[in-house]
C-alpha cells in the first residue's frame, strides 16, 4: 500500500556547496540518498514530493561537514499481510513462482497455487490448468494476496498466495490483444 | 489484518477514515513491535522482562482482533498468523514445507533456522525445504525422469571434467600456455579448451571430449554439477562448459551446499537415489554413496596439479600432449554410461521401472570386467593383515574376479610388485600371468580388462 508521509533525516553537506544554491544542493543530496531506499518501518521510499522544513545546520567537530535536519514529504510503499496486490511474474520453478510488484519481491509456493494447476518444465516453465485455459509464466500479471512479509535492511520480501477467490492471472503476455 | 472484517464502513463516510487511519497506525505499531521483538529474540538481548511485557501486550491486541474475525476467515486463514498455532477448527499446524528467507511460504510465518529442513541455496538463495516436501519432490522427479527415460548424472569438476591451476603456479615450461590463451582471446574458436578465469587469475583446461560428452549425456541423463569449490568458481566453470545454460541451469551444487563437512551427499540432489550415477575422481567424499560412484582417473594437465598428488611425474602440459579424444577417459565412460542406461530401460526385464536400481546395474557391469580371473596377491600387502579386507582385494572382487589366498591350479593371475617372490616364480614356471596391481586399477578406470603384457612385472636387472 502507498502512503504519503513526512519523514525526517539528517543530511551532511560538504562546505564546498555552501553558497547561493545551498538549499538546492541539499535537496538534491537528500533525493540521491533517500529515493529508492527501504526502511523497515516505512517501506520503500518511492519519491520525494516536497521539502517541508530545513532546520539549522550544525557544524561537526573535526570534519567541517554540516548536518542539516530535513523534514520532507514522500510517497512510501509498504506491503502488508492480507493485502491484495498485482504483480508481474519473473521466474517460475517447481517450488512455485517469483513475482515482483515494484521494488518488492513476492514468492508464491506451489502449495498456495490452486490444485488444478500443474507445473510444466521446459524452455518456458509454467503452471497450467488441466484444460490449458490458464497459464502462469514469466511476464504474466497476477493478482495475489500477501501472506507474510520479511523486512531486511535494504529490501522487503513477501510470501503470497493465489489460492483464494478472485486471485490469479490477470493477463497473459502471449494473449493477443 | 482483515480490513474487510474490521472496518466494514471504510469505503463510505469520511468520518470513519480518521478511525481507519488511527487503526492503521495501531496496526503498524503492533506489527513493527512484533517484528522488532522477533529480531531482538534472535540477537539475544538481556532485557527479557521488558520484551515479554511488550510481547504479551501485542499478543493480547492480536488475540482480541483475531477472535472477532475467526468466523469470517476462509479456511486458509484459520492458522493464527501471529502465533503460528492452531486456531479453532482443529487445523493442522503448518509443517513449513518451503521456507524462503526464513518465511514459511505456506503460512507466512517467520521460521527459525533449525528443524528438519535442508538448505537448497543452489536453487534459490535462502531456500530451505522441509523433509516431507523433499520426499514429494523426489517422487515427482522420479515419475518425470522415468517417463522421459532419463537417469541422473552427478558430475564433479576438478580433475574430472576440467583441470585448473593458479597463474602463479604456472612453471616456466608452461609459459607457452599463457601465450596460447592470449591468442585464443583474439579469435573466437568454438573448440577452445584452454581458458583464463579473469577474476581468479587462474587457467582452466577442459578435458578432451567434454563438450561431446555433455551433449550426448544430455539425452540420457539429467545432469548436476557437484564440486567442493566455491559457488562463484563453480558458476564460472558452468558458464564455460554450458554457455547456453542448457545442461546445468540452477543445478550447480558447491561446497557451501554440503550438509556434512568435507562430504558430498545426495541429500541436496532432488532426485531418487536409485537413479543417480556419480562421476568423481575422489572416493572418500562419497562415503555414503559409494555404490553410485564411478571413479574417474584424474585429469592432470597442469604441473601444479600433478605435484599435489605425486612428484616426479610430468604433467600433460609439460609433455606438450593431451588425452586422445577418441579413446580418452571421457569417451570410455560415456560408453559405460550408455550401456548402463540401456540396461536400466531394457523393456525385456520383468521388474517394474520404479523399483529398478542403477546401482545394481553398475555392479553387474563391473562384475563382467574381470570375470573368470582367479587372482593371487604376492607381497602387495603385508601377510599379517586380514587379506580379504584389503582395498585391492575388494576392488578385484567387485570387478568380478575371484581372489585366492594361495596358488593352485585354478589361478590365472598373480599380482606382484617385485619379480622374485615365490608366487611370482611359480607364475612364471606355470605360464600364468604376472601383473602389477596397476592392472587391476586400470581395469577399474577403463572398464575393460587390459592386456596383461602392458602391466607385466619388470624383471629385475641383474648387477
Amino acid at each position: 500500500m502507498f502512503f504519503h508521509i513526512v519523514l525526517e533525516r539528517k543530511i551532511q553537506l560538504h562546505p564546498r556547496y555552501f553558497g547561493p544554491h545551498l538549499r538546492d544542493k541539499l535537496v538534491a543530496k537528500l533525493m540521491k540518498e533517500v529515493e529508492g531506499t527501504c526502511s523497515g518501518r516505512h517501506g520503500f521510499v518511492v519519491a520525494i514530493t516536497g521539502v517541508e522544513d530545513i532546520g539549522k545546520g550544525l557544524i561537526r567537530e573535526g570534519t567541517g561537514f554540516v548536518t542539516f535536519p530535513v523534514k520532507y514529504q514522500c510517497v512510501v510503499f509498504r506491503p502488508f499481510k492480507g493485502e491484495i496486490l498485482e504483480a508481474v511474474v519473473t521466474m517460475v520453478n517447481k517450488m512455485g513462482f517469483f513475482a515482483e510488484a515494484g521494488p518488492v519481491q513476492i514468492f508464491v509456493s506451489n502449495h498456495l497455487i490452486p490444485d488444478d494447476m500443474e507445473y510444466q518444465a521446459g524452455d518456458m516453465p509454467n503452471y497450467t490448468t488441466s484444460d490449458g485455459s490458464v497459464k502462469i509464466q514469466k511476464d504474466c500479471e497476477v493478482r495475489l494476496k500477501i501472506m507474510g512479509t520479511r523486512v531486511d535492511a535494504t529490501e522487503i520480501f513477501c510470501i503470497g498466495t493465489i489460492k483464494d477467490d478472485f486471485l490469479g492471472v490477470i493477463s497473459d503476455p502471449s494473449a493477443a490483444s | 489484518m482483515n480490513l474487510a472484517a474490521e472496518s466494514p464502513s471504510s469505503s463510505c463516510s469520511s468520518g470513519s477514515t480518521d478511525d481507519f487511519a488511527a487503526f492503521l497506525e495501531n496496526e503498524i505499531e503492533a506489527q513493527i513491535e512484533e517484528e522488532e521483538i522477533e529480531e531482538e529474540h534472535i540477537e539475544e538481548e538481556d532485557d527479557d522482562e521488558i520484551e515479554i511485557e511488550i510481547a504479551e501486550h501485542s499478543n493480547k491486541r492480536r488475540k482480541v482482533m483475531d477472535d472477532e474475525s475467526t468466523d469470517e476467515e476462509s479456511p486458509l486463514n484459520t492458522v493464527d498468523l501471529a502465533n503460528g498455532q492452531i486456531s479453532n477448527g482443529g487445523n493442522v499446524v503448518c509443517a513449513h514445507p518451503i521456507i524462503i528467507r526464513n518465511l514459511c511460504s505456506h503460512c507466512g510465518e517467520f521460521v527459525e533456522e533449525a528443524g528438519s529442513s535442508v538448505a537448497f541455496n543452489y536453487i534459490h538463495k535462502d531456500l530451505r525445504l522441509g523433509a516431507s516436501e523433499i520426499e514429494k519432490l523426489r517422487k515427482e522427479d522420479l515419475k518425470h525422469l522415468l517417463k522421459d527415460k532419463k537417469l541422473i548424472l552427478v558430475l564433479d569438476l576438478d580433475h574430472t571434467l576440467i583441470n585448473s591451476s593458479r597463474m602463479i603456479d604456472i612453471i616456466p615450461d608452461e609459459q607457452y600456455l599463457i601465450k596460447q590463451v592470449e591468442e585464443g582471446k583474439e579469435t573466437d574458436d568454438p573448440n577452445q579448451t584452454l581458458f583464463q578465469l579473469g577474476r581468479y587469475h587462474m587457467l582452466t583446461k577442459l578435458r578432451p571430449f567434454v563438450r561431446t560428452f555433455l551433449k550426448e549425456a544430455k539425452n540420457m541423463f539429467e545432469m548436476y554439477i557437484y564440486t567442493m569449490g566455491e559457488r562463484a568458481y563453480a558458476m564460472e566453470i558452468a558458464k564455460l562448459l554450458d554457455p547456453g545454460d542448457v545442461y546445468f541451469s540452477s543445478k550447480v551444487i558447491c561446497q557451501s551446499d554440503c550438509t556434512t563437512r568435507n562430504q558430498k551427499g545426495l541429500d541436496v540432489v532432488l532426485g531418487a537415489d536409485n537413479l543417480v550415477i556419480i562421476l568423481d575422481d575422489t572416493e572418500h567424499v562419497w562415503h555414503k554413496h559409494k555404490e553410485n560412484l564411478i571413479l574417474m582417473e584424474r585429469y592432470h594437465y597442469f604441473a601444479s596439479s600433478v605435484r599435489q598428488f605425486s612428484s616426479g611425474i610430468k604433467s600433460l602440459s609439460e609433455m606438450k600432449k593431451d588425452e586422445r579424444e577418441s579413446d580418452g577417459i571421457l569417451a570410455t565412460i560415456l560408453s559405460v554410461l550408455k550401456r548402463a542406461h540401456e540396461m536400466f530401460f531394457d523393456p525385456k526385464i520383468g521388474i517394474d521401472l520404479s523399483s529398478r536400481d542403477v546401482r545394481q546395474i553398475l555392479k553387474l557391469i563391473r562384475q563382467d570386467i574381470l570375470e573368470g580371473c582367479n587372482i593371487v596377491f604376492s607381497r602387495v600387502f603385508p601377510s599379517d593383515v586380514q587379506a580379504n579386507e584389503q582395498p585391492i582385494w575388494k576392488l578385484a572382487e567387485q570387478l568380478g574376479a575371484t581372489c585366492l589366498g594361495d596358488v593352485d591350479d585354478s589361478v590365472t593371475h598373480v599380482v606382484a610388485v617385485v619379480p622374485n617372490t615365490q608366487k611370482a616364480e611359480w607364475a612364471r614356471d606355470n605360464n600364468k600371468f604376472l601383473v602389477t596391481p596397476r592392472w587391476i586399477e586400470a581395469a577399474n578406470y577403463l572398464w575393460q580388462r587390459q592386456k596383461e603384457e602392458d602391466f607385466a612385472v619388470p624383471k629385475k636387472v641383474d648387477k
